[in-house]
């Protein structure tokens, strides 16, 4: 199809006052704005925004600095312990079935303990598939599962980024100290 | 006895100066990528590289961590040497190999006419062993003192376009041809005003010789007083040269994918981009030679150190240091115009070069050799003529006819801007949206 000239809009461009019709002074101008960034920002000065990041995490910085808001940050997971040291989980499969990214597997078997029916045989969570909205933490009726603060999880393997339950009880183990239950 | 013919002091200059500066732009063109980087890092309110140092990962060189990541340009080096060397399947063999060399060699011998440290005095010596005696006198420090120096660079300068459109060919990709063609119409276009402002320069000046223009601003003042619009032409003129921002068409992302370097990796992209700083760095030199004379700093004093009657060694090392840090100002306000000017599309790119700046430059050349010819060839005649041009243009400008290239064409299911008689199901919550919206709702048949 042939675009019609009566299909054709023109759109007229903003009217340019007399100073920005000379080009050249607002060209300048806009120079001006690059070089104070420049200054400012020079050697991380008072507009730079980056931080050093090994050196300096966003645990280290206030929440206002953009500093982690450690009550509500959703990082890696965990699998909880009760008192006793056992995992706390009762395999009721709420997460796994509220899980919008389909990553919690759960194999469930018949309890050795006498305070609940089942426990979970196989508890894995496929932290690359996952994605951290917490609802599993949500959905979970004895606060089993939870998402801790831990951010840099890095794995050489998908395979390995694949967390068993071993692992996730490892997880708590590291992080109890830092987000209690 | 007498050495050969050729072998003069002139020659002796030229041979150190060659290996001294081919060297220092091959170092500077790979230490651009890293200011580069940084300054726009810093513009945009980053850090930029600041990780990579010289220690080597080895304990005992714990002083050489970090330094501010000037270890990047040679990590990038590495990284570019050890990578895998690939060619499409489709690609011309040799044309593909032979486009980043085509494209480095003009880049490479550029400056050779560069007058780096004016003339210098070099005494009568024999050579020991051979024993050839040399005669002196007054050497210029370049790689080739040779007559039509100016000439030489702007045809040099153009050639690396060669290279370019030889890559654009042989990739056998649209998006790299698209870019070769792009960089070849742009190249053509603004030779013509890079040209015209040099002719400018030469009508003033008088001589073709780099010496001889550096002394003539020495004596008459620096001729960005005396055409400070053809200087801005001219700069305009050399970004469009080298491909940078606002004229990087050639390899505009958002288009033409990397553009006619698309399908290179490794060295032979490394290559192109070694040609693209080696430009810049020439371009900023062939700009300091004519409009910001050269290796002279007006210091007040009479006689100092960087006028061309200085030609001592020192006053050598001297004027060399100044010529390089204009160079790496300019290239400094090459990289502040990259991160301050949006990239213009392809016609207008066309439209300012030929509706704008070659008719500009053609008022200058006449108007210049109208008042060389009838003597009035002084800064201040220079510089009321531009001023006179500036006005002209500012009153004349608004006169012209103008093309818009703004259009929009009403399209089925558009929420902007819908057919005829088509409703508008979604309504934006932005004002700012709503006010470039002509229509709301349904349009009358």
């Amino acid at each position: 199809m042939t675009i019609r000239e009566q299909d054709v809009y023109v759109v007229p461009g903003p009217k340019m006052t007399a100073w920005e019709a000379a080009y050249l002074p607002e060209i300048f101008r806009g120079f001006g704005t690059t070089l104070r960034h420049f200054v400012t920002s020079f050697g991380q000065g008072s507009t730079s925004r980056t931080m050093q990041y090994p050196e300096v995490r966003r645990e280290h910085l206030p929440v206002e600095k953009g500093g982690q808001e450690v009550r509500n940050f959703r990082g890696v997971h965990r699998l909880n312990r009760d008192e006793q040291g056992r995992v706390k989980c009762v395999a009721c499969m709420m997460c796994p079935t509220l899980c919008p990214a389909n990553c919690i597997h759960i194999e469930a078997d018949v309890s050795p303990w006498d305070d609940r029916e089942k426990y979970p045989k196989k508890f894995e969570i496929d932290e690359l598939r996952c994605i951290y909205c917490g609802m599993c933490e949500e959905a979970c009726p004895v606060d089993a599962i939870e998402l801790t603060t831990e951010y840099d999880v890095v794995g050489m393997s998908r395979q390995e980024m694949i967390f068993d339950k071993e692992k996730l009880l490892k997880v708590y183990d590291v992080t109890i100290s830092k987000k209690p239950m | 006895m007498d050495a050969p013919s050729f072998i003069t002091a002139q020659l002796l200059v030229s041979v150190v100066v060659i290996l001294a500066v081919v060297h220092l732009v091959l170092v500077l063109a790979g230490y651009c990528t890293y200011f580069e980087r940084k300054v726009s890092a810093y513009i945009q309110d980053r850090i930029g590289p600041n990780r990579v140092g010289f220690d080597l990962n080895l304990p005992a060189l714990w002083f050489l961590k970090g330094l501010w990541g000037l270890g990047q340009p040679l990590a990038d080096g590495l990284k570019f040497m050890l990578k895998e060397d690939y060619r499409p399947r489709g690609a011309d063999k040799i044309l593909f190999s032979l486009g980043p060399i085509a494209c480095v060699i003009p880049a490479l011998i550029g400056f050779a006419v560069i007058p780096w440290g004016g003339t210098v005095e070099v005494p009568s010596f024999t050579i020991p062993l051979l024993n050839w005696r040399i005669e002196g006198g007054p050497c210029v420090v370049a790689g080739a003192p040779v007559n039509v120096g100016v000439i030489y660079l702007l045809a040099v300068g153009s050639l690396s376009i060669y290279g370019i459109t030889l890559a654009g060919w042989a990739s056998n990709n649209k998006y790299s041809f698209l870019g070769a063609l792009r960089a070849s119409a742009q190249m053509i276009s603004y030779e013509i005003p890079l040209g015209l402002c040099l002719l400018t320069v030469l009508l003033l000046t008088g001589s073709l010789l780099p010496e001889k223009i550096i002394e003539h601003q020495a004596a008459h003042g620096w001729l960005v007083l005396a055409h400070p619009i053809a200087a801005v032409l001219f700069f305009t003129c050399v970004l469009a040269e080298c491909n940078r921002t606002p004229f990087d068409n050639a390899e505009c992302e958002q288009e033409l994918v990397g553009g006619y370097h698309t399908e290179y990796g490794a060295m032979r992209w490394a290559l192109f981009f070694l040609a693209e700083y080696s430009h810049m760095i020439t371009s900023s030199a062939f700009f300091a030679l004519l409009f910001l004379g050269g290796y002279h700093l007006p210091l007040g004093v009479e006689h100092h150190l960087l006028t061309p009657e200085a030609t001592g060694v020192l006053a050598m090392l001297l004027k060399f240091h100044v010529f390089l840090a204009k160079v790496l100002a300019l290239i400094f306000l090459m990289m502040l115009v990259r991160w301050s000017i949006p990239r213009l599309k392809f016609d207008q790119i066309m439209a300012v070069a030929w509706q704008g700046m070659i008719p500009i430059s053609l008022v200058i050349v006449v108007g210049t050799a109208v008042l060389v010819h009838t003597g009035r060839s002084s800064t201040l005649w220079m510089l009321a003529f531009n001023v006179a041009l500036a006005a002209a243009i500012y009153i004349l400008l608004p006169l012209m006819p103008r093309a818009t290239g703004n259009k929009r064409v009403r399209l089925a299911g558009s929420r902007w801007y819908p057919a005829v008689g088509e409703a508008v199901r979604t309504r934006s919550n932005d004002p700012r949206a709503l006010e470039d919206r002509p229509y709301e709702g349904s349009l009358p048949v």
